[in-house]
C-alpha cells in the first residue's frame, strides 16, 4: 500500500498535465474543427482547398511527427521561427488541437450528411435564415449523428496524451515510465493504466448521458 | 384590382439539358384550388418548387401577389425572393417535421424566429391549428411517436402557424399508408371549404374531381389542359389527357 502511494502521488500530478492537454484540445478542436467542416462546404473553391489540403497533412502524417515539428522543428524555420517557438505544454495543446480539429471536422462533415435535404427546404420555406436553419435545425441532428464518433474520438485522445512524453512533458505515463525504471517493476504501468480506465470511465459515462438527451 | 395570387408566363427549366418545364403559362385567384395532375416525370413537382424558389427557372416570369420572383428568367434578390415567397406555405410529400422538436416547438419555431411573435400568441396559434387538424392531444409528443398521417396533418399545421395566402402541397398523401390518406385529404378539404388558396400536386384523382375548383394536366413539361374537374374528367380534349384519368379513376 505504501509503495502504491509512492507510485501515485506524482501520477497525480501528471494527470493535472494530462487533463490539461486532454480538456484543451476537446474544447479547442471540436470548434475548430466544425469551422474546416464548414469551409468544406463553402460556395468558394479556395476556401474548400484550404480545408481539404488540411484535413489531409494532419491526417495523413503521424501525430508523434506532428508534435516533433510544432516543439522542435518549427523554431528553426527561418524568419518566423522565433514567434513559433512554445513551452512544451503549449506546444503539445497547439499540435494535439491541430490534429484532433481535422478528425473531428471529418465526423461533423459525415454529420451533415446526414441531414436530409428535407429539412433544409422545410426551414426555408418557413422563412427561416440560412444562420438560424443552421444552429436551430441541423446542427441539433448532426449532433446526434456524430455523437458515437466523437465519444470514441474523445477516448483515443485521452489515450494519445501519453505521446507528450516525447517531447519531455511530465504527464501519468512520463511518472509512469520513471518508477519503473526507477524500481524495476511493471507495478507503476498499471497503475498508470487504472488512471486511463477510470477517466475514460466518465468519459463513457458523460457521452453516454449526452447520447440521452439527443435522442430524438 | 382583381389581381391573380399567382401568374406565371413562359416558365421554363432544365436539368442537366433535360427540359423538364417547357413554357409553363397559367394563374391562379384567390380562393382557387388547383390540382396539378399528370404521370410522374410530367414536371408538375418541379413547377411547384419553382414558385417557391426551391428550384430555380430558366426562363419565364413567375408574379406571386403582383411581386416578381423571376422576370424573363432574371431571379430577384435574395433579399427580395425572400420578401415574395413569404406568403406561400409548403407541405412536402416526406413531412419535414423536424425530429428533435416536439409538435408544439415545430409549429412555434418559425413564428418565433421569423415573426418574433409573442409566447401567448404562439400558444393560442398553436392550439388552434392542432384542434384544426385534431392533433391536439399530441402538442408534446415527438415526431418520431406519429403515424405518417399525423405526421403530415401536424406539418400542415405547422404551415398554417405563418399564416400563409397560399398552401402548396407537393403529393402530400404519396408517402401515407393508403389507410391514412382520408385523414389528411379530409383536413385538406376543411382548408379548402375556408377558402384557402391552394395549388396541390397530387394523383388523389377522388380529391381533383371533388375538391379542385380547377385542374391542370400536365405532360412532358407542359400544361397540355387546364379546366374544370368537369373538363378534364368528364370532356377532356385529349386523348392522354382521357387515357390517364381514365387509368387511374379506375383504381378507386
Amino acid at each position: 500500500m505504501d509503495y502504491f502511494m509512492t507510485v501515485l502521488l506524482p501520477m497525480i500530478g501528471g494527470l493535472g498535465v494530462t487533463m490539461g492537454i486532454f480538456l484543451i484540445t476537446f474544447f479547442v478542436s471540436i470548434p475548430l474543427g466544425f469551422g474546416f467542416t464548414l469551409m468544406t462546404r463553402s460556395r468558394f473553391k479556395i476556401i474548400n482547398a484550404i480545408a481539404e489540403v488540411f484535413i489531409y497533412v494532419m491526417r495523413g502524417t503521424p501525430l508523434m511527427l506532428q508534435l516533433l515539428f510544432v516543439y522542435f522543428g518549427m523554431p528553426l524555420l527561418p524568419v518566423i521561427g522565433p514567434i513559433l517557438t512554445f513551452n512544451r505544454f503549449p506546444a503539445a495543446c497547439i499540435a494535439f488541437s491541430l490534429n484532433y480539429a481535422a478528425y473531428f471536422a471529418e465526423i461533423f462533415r459525415g454529420g451533415l450528411l446526414a441531414v436530409d435535404i428535407g429539412q433544409y427546404e422545410a426551414s426555408k420555406v418557413l422563412g427561416l435564415s440560412r444562420f438560424q436553419t443552421m444552429v436551430r435545425v441541423v446542427i441539433p441532428q448532426m449532433i446526434r449523428v456524430s455523437l458515437p464518433s466523437v465519444t470514441n474520438e474523445t477516448i483515443t485522445l485521452l489515450k494519445d496524451t501519453a505521446l507528450v512524453t516525447i517531447i519531455g512533458v511530465a504527464e501519468v505515463l512520463h511518472y509512469a515510465k520513471a518508477a519503473v525504471n526507477r524500481d524495476a517493476t511493471p507495478f507503476a504501468y498499471l497503475v498508470a493504466g487504472l488512471l486511463y480506465l477510470v477517466i475514460n470511465f466518465v468519459i463513457t459515462l458523460v457521452f453516454k448521458k449526452l447520447e440521452e438527451k439527443y435522442d430524438f | 384590382m382583381d389581381q391573380h395570387v399567382i401568374q406565371v408566363n413562359n416558365l421554363t427549366k432544365s436539368f442537366d439539358g433535360n427540359q423538364v418545364l417547357k413554357d409553363i403559362s397559367f394563374t391562379v385567384n384567390r380562393g382557387d384550388v388547383v390540382a396539378i395532375i399528370g404521370s410522374s416525370g410530367s414536371g408538375k413537382s418541379t413547377l411547384l418548387r419553382c414558385l417557391i424558389d426551391l428550384e430555380q427557372a430558366d426562363g419565364g416570369t413567375i408574379l406571386v401577389d403582383g411581386k416578381a420572383l423571376i422576370e424573363n428568367g432574371v431571379s430577384v434578390s435574395p433579399s427580395q425572393i425572400k420578401k415574395v415567397i413569404a406568403p406561400m406555405g409548403m407541405v412536402f410529400q416526406h413531412f419535414n417535421l423536424f425530429p428533435h422538436l416536439t409538435v408544439r416547438e415545430n409549429l412555434e419555431l418559425a413564428p418565433k424566429l421569423v415573426k418574433k411573435m409573442k409566447q401567448a400568441e404562439m400558444d393560442a396559434a398553436c392550439e388552434r391549428h392542432l384542434k384544426q387538424v385534431g392533433l391536439f392531444d399530441k402538442i408534446d409528443a415527438m415526431p418520431k411517436t406519429l403515424s405518417g398521417g399525423e405526421k403530415q396533418r401536424v406539418a400542415i399545421a405547422r404551415a398554417l402557424m405563418m399564416e400563409p395566402d397560399v398552401l402548396l402541397f407537393d403529393e402530400p398523401t404519396s408517402a401515407l399508408d393508403p389507410e391514412l390518406t382520408g385523414e389528411v385529404l379530409a383536413v385538406m378539404q376543411e382548408l379548402a371549404e375556408e377558402h384557402m388558396t391552394m395549388l396541390v400536386v397530387t394523383h388523389e384523382m377522388g380529391f381533383a374531381r371533388g375538391v379542385a375548383s380547377k385542374i391542370l394536366f400536365m405532360n412532358q413539361g407542359v400544361i397540355l389542359e387546364e379546366g374544370t374537374p368537369e373538363d378534364i374528367f368528364e370532356h377532356p380534349k385529349h386523348d392522354r389527357t382521357r387515357d390517364f384519368v381514365s387509368s387511374l379513376s379506375n383504381k378507386d
